[in-house]
């Protein structure tokens, strides 16, 4: 085996794989997935009450309400919107504060509240809402509660779903450049014929098997520790993070490595993905749902290298803590490589 | 030479596109699997939605109001104001509340730790078993999840109407969303305020004017239901990828022009293309919407009528997509390019407020409408002829343009 020769290749591989669309895709996808999942979306998984307002006056509560924590707020311009929006159960409720409102408050005059909820809100919400419009008339009101409520927490908080969402985000930026960009290049190039144009030079299979396998661990490498950024999510220990990524994309791109030899076409690799992706997807629904029995999630492979991105770049636990999971990994790695050197004659098929 | 009929020229082209299809191991494998996975994942959803909160109290309403009435009658307040107090406890009783009473504070606290474990029998007790003991499990009984609870002092009511400002503390899961512990507190407030003679400072008009639309408590939409057209919706939209990537193969391999050397016209290939691609879609649609129990008595003809112009919109994206001829990656690329976009309505319908107002400018959106209302709502057609007249301007004029584009394709190769 060559290094110079692996490194050219892989020069060639890296040149010429921005413009390929499996990379393009590859690169998009994660970027996607998080803007998806964070910014657009973000809210689907634990929704809030959904409070619209329309201020025809200079209220106060409308300031009050900004503040909220825990409600999403929307201001409107008119009240057509807001009834309209409220039927549609766009909001789950509309307040609407006439002009003059503060003023009739303070002066003790009992104005009528506005506050229209929608037919398909939660009754849980509806009490929220009405509750929380109470407290907020009762402070411009300025009258002192009658009674001292303190609270007291146990436990520790819980972890927002966009945290819990991160191996999700992670297995796929792993996948997509360990699996997907290896194994495409692999079949493309055996489409197109260019493998074997290349193996009449004095290019060695496994070289190069050893540079398709380089492209996919160093793409996979700065694509979860992207991914890992663009959520926040490095931890305390970004060197702890950096050698788990390291051992993770190890991992994937060992598998992308077998898909793509075993793959005769485009066809067929996008068949091996598709249903060997489910299988490799499973442990990521043990860590959206923390309530199923745990030990099930062990006995898919991908377990042993999102356990130790979630324990460390997630939790922040160090590496000590996931050195079982880790030397696992790597067996599952090392126990690749004759596999690959069996199916390798399939490079020519 | 016999001429051939122009029904007997499409028969034996789209003859030679479902074997195709069928010898695509990709798309049919796809094909049962979305079918499968889709059908498993709509009953394993649930049909029931949490509306309700459950929260604890300590100690119980009864030693609660009894214990303040007879501070009140030692201090002398006449019985039948004493006896107004009960009127307070209908705030306990308010629909979507679940009250749980537990005599000590300290079993409160055990409970909010999740040191013991609260089970409500048949018959409506509530029963505290330690999850780490041998006790078991009350015949019948179910497990009420409590991250919230209220220690009232046993005189809070006669304190707060005598203004002695009483303490109250509310133990509650670090997980408890914030929403919900000040909802705590401002219900605790709030009774004080109306024990202490503070009277609300609005007016509430009527229930019936505050409710907007349909009031579906006790009897919300559940996640099963909302997946019904969504389901639909997904399988229509799969069939893009099958017919893209059968048209697109047809571009790139130039068959199209072998055909058209034979007495087939560019308006067989065309209308073949639209015939298979639709049918494709459509039965897929049927079949799933029949094994999710979408069908009733009363709005199966217009379902069909819905499904038959969605597959009609996938079938015109398709051709669109088709019409490139590119090799297999990068036509599934440049399908996604066309499909995520018309996948955002289904997450607008499925959950409201979600996305902004423009989705509904997209021409998939009054697809999902119409399945959404009629699968849900069950509305019928005359509910439905705008979006019907929506969606059939977005068909004409996405199938106008793929067909110009496909056969500006098929003419120049």
């Amino acid at each position: 085996m060559s290094l110079k020769r692996i490194f050219k290749i892989l020069t060639k591989d890296f040149s010429v794989g921005p413009r390929k669309p499996f990379f393009i895709w590859a690169l998009v996808m994660p970027f996607a997935l998080t803007f998806l999942f964070q910014v657009a979306f973000g809210s689907l998984f634990e929704p809030k009450p959904r409070l619209a307002v329309v201020d025809l006056g200079r209220s106060e509560i409308t300031a009050a309400v900004q503040e909220l924590e825990g409600f999403e707020v929307s201001l409107l311009e008119n009240r057509e919107e807001l009834l309209e929006g409220v039927e549609r159960h766009d909001y789950d409720a509309g307040m609407i504060l006439a002009e003059g409102f503060d003023d009739k408050v303070k002066a003790g005059e009992k104005p009528v509240l506005e506050l229209y909820m929608s037919g398909e809100s939660l009754a849980s919400n509806r009490i929220i809402i009405a509750v929380m419009a109470i407290e907020m008339i009762r402070e411009l009101e300025g009258s002192e509660a009658p009674v001292e409520v303190e609270t007291v927490y146990y436990g520790e908080p819980g972890l927002p779903v966009s945290i819990r969402l991160v191996p999700f985000l992670v297995f796929y930026a792993l996948v997509m450049a360990g699996i997907w960009v290896p194994s495409s290049s692999i079949v493309e190039e055996k489409e197109k014929g260019t493998l074997t144009a290349m193996l009449v030079t004095s290019a060695r299979v496994n070289e190069i098997l050893a540079a398709k396998w380089l492209m996919g661990f160093l793409f996979a490498i700065f694509l979860a520790t992207t991914t890992l950024l663009l959520n926040q999510a490095l931890g305390p220990r970004p060197l702890d993070v950096a050698v788990v990524i390291i051992v993770a994309a190890a991992l994937t791109t060992m598998i992308g490595l077998i898909i793509g030899i075993y793959s005769k076409t485009a066809t067929m690799l996008f068949t091996l993905i598709k249903s060997l992706g489910m299988f490799l997807f499973i442990p990521i629904l043990f860590y959206l749902f923390p309530d199923w029995p745990q030990w099930i999630a062990k006995l898919f492979p991908l377990y042993w290298i999102i356990e130790p991105i979630w324990a460390v770049s997630v939790m922040g636990e160090p590496l000590s803590e996931v050195w079982f999971e880790l030397l696992v990994a790597g067996a599952i790695t090392l126990a690749m490589i004759p596999l690959i050197l069996l199916l390798k004659k399939r490079v020519f098929t | 030479m016999k001429k051939v009929s122009n029904f007997r020229l499409l028969m034996s082209v789209l003859k030679k596109d479902v074997q195709i299809y069928s010898r695509n191991m990709l798309y049919l494998f796809l094909t049962v699997l979305s079918l499968v996975v889709f059908v498993a994942v709509f009953w394993l959803v649930p049909d029931t939605v949490e509306e309700e909160f459950s929260f604890a109290i300590s100690p119980s309403l009864n030693t609660l109001f009894s214990e303040s009435k007879e501070v009140l009658i030692e201090k002398g307040f006449p019985e039948e104001v004493v006896g107004q107090l009960d009127e307070f406890e209908a705030a306990f009783e308010e629909e979507g509340l679940v009250l749980v009473e537990i005599e000590s504070e300290e079993q409160l606290k055990q409970v909010i730790k999740g040191e013991l474990d609260v089970y409500k029998t048949e018959e409506g007790r509530f029963i505290l078993i330690d999850p780490d003991s041998d006790d078991e499990r009350p015949e019948g009984a179910s497990k009420i999840n409590l991250d919230t609870g209220i220690a009232f002092p046993a005189t809070f009511l006669s304190d707060a109407v005598l203004g002695e400002k009483p303490k109250v503390i509310v133990y509650a899961d670090a997980r408890v969303p914030e929403e919900i512990r000040g909802a705590m507190q401002g219900f605790i407030r709030e009774m004080a305020y109306q024990l202490a003679g503070y009277e609300l400072p609005v007016e509430f008009p009527d229930e019936e004017l505050v409710i907007l639309g349909e009031d579906r408590l006790g009897d919300q939409v559940s996640m099963r239901a909302r997946m019904r057209p969504m389901i639909a919706f997904f399988i229509m939209m799969m069939e893009t990828f099958a017919l893209a990537s059968l048209v697109s193969n047809e571009v790139l391999q130039r068959t199209v022009t072998a055909l058209l050397v034979t007495p087939l016209k560019v308006w067989h290939f065309l209308l073949a293309k639209t015939i298979f691609g639709t049918a494709l879609a459509m039965i897929q649609a049927v079949i799933i919407l029949a094994f999710v129990g979408a069908f009733s008595a009363t709005n199966w003809p217009l379902l069909l009528v819905i499904v038959l112009l969605g597959s009609f919109l996938f079938t015109a994206v398709a051709m669109l997509v088709g019409a490139a001829g590119r090799d297999f990656i990068g036509q599934l690329m440049f399908s996604m390019l066309f499909i995520i976009p018309l996948m955002i309505p289904s997450f607008a319908v499925l959950f409201p407020g979600s996305v902004a107002a423009w989705v509904s400018m997209l021409p998939s959106y009054p697809i999902v409408r119409m399945l959404y209302d009629v699968t849900i709502y069950g509305t019928l057609w005359e509910d439905n002829v705008f979006y019907m007249l929506y969606a059939l301007s977005w068909v004409v004029l996405l199938y106008g343009f793929s067909l110009i584009v496909l056969k500006r394709k098929v003419t120049r190769l």
